[in-house]
């Protein structure tokens, strides 16, 4: 028989970050496969992670496909997994299978501008299109990102965003008026709806909290964008990540395998059950 | 001899007047012999109600779901819920008052009283007939049970037919109700803890052997948690997350939510569960024998907790469901406790 | 092939298959027919329907997936991850209904395809199905032959049997069904025109005989669905629903699963990752870390389990996966008629 589909292969955890602390604590991990083997993933490709002993979790790949270096999963501490996930410090072992799900078709957009619409942890899933088309600069058209968090301390990424400001246009933002804070100051979509970004030969990517989404994309609507051009990515529950264990369906859909990426026009279609 | 019809029109009225949100009644089922729980909103499908000895279920156990269903609307219907109860549904409506998991008023209590019969045991039933298919079972003038198949109608004694919990109900009537049709028959039970003390007359390893044996047959359906009106908890033992989760619990509480019990139906896992659920049920549990009887692998769930019913009684002269204004067993406290630690 | 093996010779073909478990249905104290390990000289199938299909002799409700362990090493501790593979002698099931032999083959495609199951393909290989085609319908709530199937469906299986009085017509359908068959060839005859005729004859009278029936539970069904989602028909037919998982677990064609490790000892860590099922009934089977719930209230699990079967499956595999056992109707505590929603489907909005 082929390769077990179950069975995940041993990484190390090579760093771990502090993004954010507190009740809603967000960690990114680097991880490196023990044996040398790995996996090629795509933009928005997601893989399982164990902790032993714990279980697993869905977590999305947040580094580029053209880094070979690296697994990058950046973590919010949310149940038993990450919990665990959290405790752990460089030199752990963990499992990871996949990569599952589809990913962003991001072959499809070369030569059009890219608009980035992140919240929260929502940056993670859209981070490796970021730096993919950072990298491949050439191929894409103008690069903007637009993202926000509850406070400031909430922000994940902080050193690679300023950093960032030099290469691409970022609008950054927080729900909350803070004494040092320069920039925008309320919910993403807000922030889009001030910012005017307009639709012409532009793709836009959304994740966030679906609250946030549900008024981004309606905020894009508002800016005439096309249901083709907008792009998210949808959660659920999942355990298999491999289309069989059934939980994670959204109508014939299943989100591990089918998803997790979905454009405007074809979520639509799809039953609200997420 | 209880009549359905004056429950019916009450039924109609209380609908028609808007007084109440809806009916939960007994009709006939379109699947077998056996009548269903039948949810009725409008005066005119009141027709479609029935009561007969297949009335089994413990409708009482529905009232759980609509106080759920409340929680979650945002303008919710706060009329009262009508309901149709036997004796022992009646008690669990009692116990679920005393508990203040529900309010009086959130229910409209339609009695019947069972008086000298009861429901029908499927498994007896089965047996008498001999492989004919039942069609219909009903009470006749003599109170025997008259029960009719392909061959034609054929008249049994209630004792041969009906399920063991009715053999040793105490109280065959409802103990609250709003509308009671019947009559408060006090009936004499011989041996209301029979059957339990047969089983507590067996060996210990042949009790264990039994127990075993029926344990590793359960596949945690967990049919008999579901139908038990007693069993409202969010949050449940054997759940792989607690249900009353919500966007302010913190990761560290959902983290170390301990797994008492593990997913596997194995034995060892099996036995927690249903031991863990028995003593959650001691002094609530009403004996409706639904438990027993949703079992689709015919687990005799009951004896644990009639056991527990009678470890009750016996300790504390604690009889279950009667007083809505007595206190739990649990928060009960006595000077003549037979324990010493708690004096 | 097609042979004939008297009755009084069944014990003996299952005495010559020493290679094999053989599960047969036997029957308890309550009357019940479920699955068991049998000897040759108790076997019998005279039963009615089994309780538990067949399903989890090949899907069992509980496996191992994988054992691990950590052990503190010198410098670093090493963590150990072993694959568990299901390793049981081969069997044979004796006496599968065509309805349940038909969901297994719904099972075999869900668990192939882009990523292919080795734990349920393990047992599937090694697991020879002998099937008993039915003559009268085994209880009241059959409906085969609306889920396109038949009391004498061939599908999934490798032999089918069927009750010619004093013996059985034998039909082998595969080359397992072969050898098995010539294990014991002495014991099977050739069968006589009358045989054949009598087969054919029996197998019709037989279709003549189920009662309950769904118009077009196929294409009609699954075309109206597609508008319902939204339907208040979920709310109503669900309010008697217990949230129990007798429909999912005891269903012939039902595969959710769960998958948790178990913890054997925390220092060292030692445990296992078991595969269990699940099912869309119980409210934590999509409940979110944070509390969230796509599917908050029954409503929203019926209407999946019915969207699953008669919708979303019969999309992507263009079968029902649903092979009218009639389990669910008949062992369902409060009397919920899968054939009675799905009649209310084909009248919705006409």
């Amino acid at each position: 028989m082929d390769h077990n589909v179950y069975i995940p292969k041993l990484a190390k955890i090579i760093q771990v970050k502090e993004e954010v602390g507190g009740a809603r604590a967000i960690k990114t991990f680097r991880t490196v496969f023990a044996n040398g083997q790995g996996f090629d993933h795509r933009c928005g490709q997601c893989a399982m992670l164990s902790v032993f002993g714990k279980g697993e979790s869905m977590i999305s790949v947040s580094s580029s496909p053209l880094v070979k270096d690296y697994l990058q999963f950046s973590i919010l501490k949310m149940g038993r997994v990450t919990s665990a996930l959290h405790e752990m410090e460089i030199g752990d072992l963990i499992g990871i299978r996949g990569p599952y799900g589809n990913g962003f078709p991001i072959d499809d957009w070369k030569g059009k501008n890219l608009l980035f619409i992140g919240g929260g942890i929502g940056l993670a899933p859209i981070w490796s299109v970021l730096q993919t088309a950072l990298t491949r600069k050439e191929e894409y058209g103008n690069l903007t990102l637009i993202y926000g968090a509850r406070t400031s301390k909430d922000i994940v990424f902080k050193e690679e965003l300023a950093d960032l400001k030099s290469r691409m246009t970022v609008h950054l933002s927080i729900d909350v008026a803070e004494p040092e804070w320069q920039d925008f100051v309320g919910f993403v979509p807000q922030n889009v709806l001030d910012k005017k970004p307009g639709p012409a030969n532009m793709i836009a990517i959304t994740c966030g909290p679906p609250i946030m989404i549900k008024f981004v994309v309606k905020a894009l609507k508002d800016l005439s964008f096309e249901d083709e051009q907008i792009y998210t990515t949808v959660e659920n529950k999942m355990k298999c990540g491999i289309g069989k264990c059934g939980r994670c369906n959204i109508g014939l859909h299943y989100v591990c395998k089918d998803g997790p990426v979905y454009s405007w026009a074809e979520l639509k279609r799809l039953p609200q059950e997420y | 001899m209880a009549k359905i019809e004056d429950l019916k029109e009450e039924a109609r009225k209380l609908l028609r007047e808007g007084k109440i949100k809806y009916v939960i009644g007994y009709a006939g089922a379109s699947n077998g012999w056996m009548a269903c729980p039948i949810f009725i909103k409008k005066p005119e499908d009141v027709e479609k109600l029935v009561w007969d000895p297949t009335c089994v279920h413990n409708l009482s156990r529905f009232l759980v779901d609509e106080k759920r269903r409340k929680e979650r609307e945002k303008q919710p219907d706060k009329r009262p819920v009508g309901v149709f109860v036997k004796g022992c549904d009646s008690r669990a409506i009692v116990v679920l008052l005393q508990e203040k998991f529900i309010e009086r008023n959130d229910v409209y209590i339609l009695g019947i009283s069972c008086e000298n019969g009861g429901v029908v045991d499927e498994h007896r039933l089965a047996g008498k007939l001999e492989g004919k298919k039942p069609k219909k079972v009903e009470v006749g003038n003599k109170g025997q049970f008259v029960v009719t198949t392909a061959d034609g109608k054929a008249e049994f004694p209630v004792e041969e037919l009906l399920a063991e919990r009715c053999l040793e109900c105490r109280a065959s009537f409802p103990v609250i109700s709003d509308i009671l049709s019947g009559e408060k028959l006090k009936r004499t039970v011989e041996k209301p803890f029979g059957s339990v003390e047969k089983m507590e007359g067996m060996p210990k390893e042949e009790k264990w052997r039994f127990w075993k044996e029926q344990i590793d047959k359960c596949i945690r359906c967990y049919a008999c948690r579901s139908v038990c009106p007693m069993c409202y908890c969010d949050e449940c033992v054997v759940d792989s997350i607690n249900l009353a989760v919500s966007a302010d619990t913190t990761a560290e509480e959902k983290a170390d939510k301990v797994k008492w019990i593990q997913r596997s139906a194995e034995s060892s896992e099996n036995f927690i569960y249903h031991f863990v659920r028995a003593i959650h049920l001691a002094g609530r549990c009403i004996d409706c024998g639904e438990c027993k009887r949703s079992c689709p692998l015919d687990i005799p769930i009951r004896f644990l907790n009639k056991k527990l019913e009678k470890e009750a009684k016996e300790l504390f002269g604690y009889d279950v469901g009667f007083d809505p204004a007595q206190p739990s067993l649990i928060s009960s406290f006595r000077d003549d406790d037979p324990e010493d630690f708690i004096r | 092939m097609e042979k004939i093996l008297e009755k009084r010779s069944l014990q003996s073909w299952v005495k010559k298959l020493d290679s094999w478990t053989i599960y047969a249905p036997r029957k308890d104290e309550n009357g019940r027919w479920n699955y068991g390990i049998v000897q040759s000289d108790s076997v019998g199938l005279d039963f009615t329907v089994t309780t538990l299909p067949p399903k989890p002799l090949i899907f069992p409700q509980r496996e191992v997936f994988l054992e691990f362990l950590k052990t503190a090493g010198e410098n670093q501790e090493t963590l150990e991850v072993k694959e568990v593979l299901p390793g049981e002698k081969p069997a044979v099931i004796l006496g599968v209904r065509p309805c349940d032999a038909r969901a297994i083959s719904f099972l075999d495609q869900v668990f192939s395809g882009d990523f292919v199951d080795p734990y349920y393909w393990a047992r599937r290989k090694k697991t020879i199905l002998v099937g008993l085609a039915c003559l009268t319908p085994p209880w009241e709530n059959c409906f085969c032959l609306s889920a396109e199937g038949s009391p004498h469906s061939e599908d999934g299986l490798d032999i089918l049997l069927t009750d010619l009085g004093d013996r059985y017509f034998v039909k082998t359908l595969t080359e397992s069904g072969d050898r098995l068959v010539n294990e014991a060839k002495a014991l099977f005859k050739e069968p006589r025109p009358e045989d054949k005729k009598k087969v054919k004859a029996v197998h019709a009278q037989a279709e003549q005989k189920i009662v309950r029936a769904i118009k077009g539970a196929k294409k009609d069904v699954a075309a109206k669905l597609k508008g319902m989602f939204n339907s208040p028909l979920w709310d109503e037919e669900s309010m008697s629903c217990i949230r129990c998982g007798i429909c999912t677990y005891l269903c012939p064609s039902c595969h959710c699963f769960d998958i948790n490790d178990e913890v054997d000892s925390a220092s060292p860590l030692r445990g296992k990752r078991v595969r269990t099922w699940d099912n869309c009934q119980f409210p934590d089977f999509t409940m979110h870390s944070s509390g969230h719930n796509p599917r908050p209230d029954k409503a929203s699990r019926l209407r999946q389990r019915i969207f699953h079967k008669f919708q979303y499956f019969v999309e992507i595999y263009d079968e029902t996966m649903c092979t009218g056992c009639g389990r669910c109707i008949s062992l369902c505590p409060v009397g919920i008629d899968i054939i009675n929603v799905l009649h209310k489907v084909n009248d919705h909005g006409s």
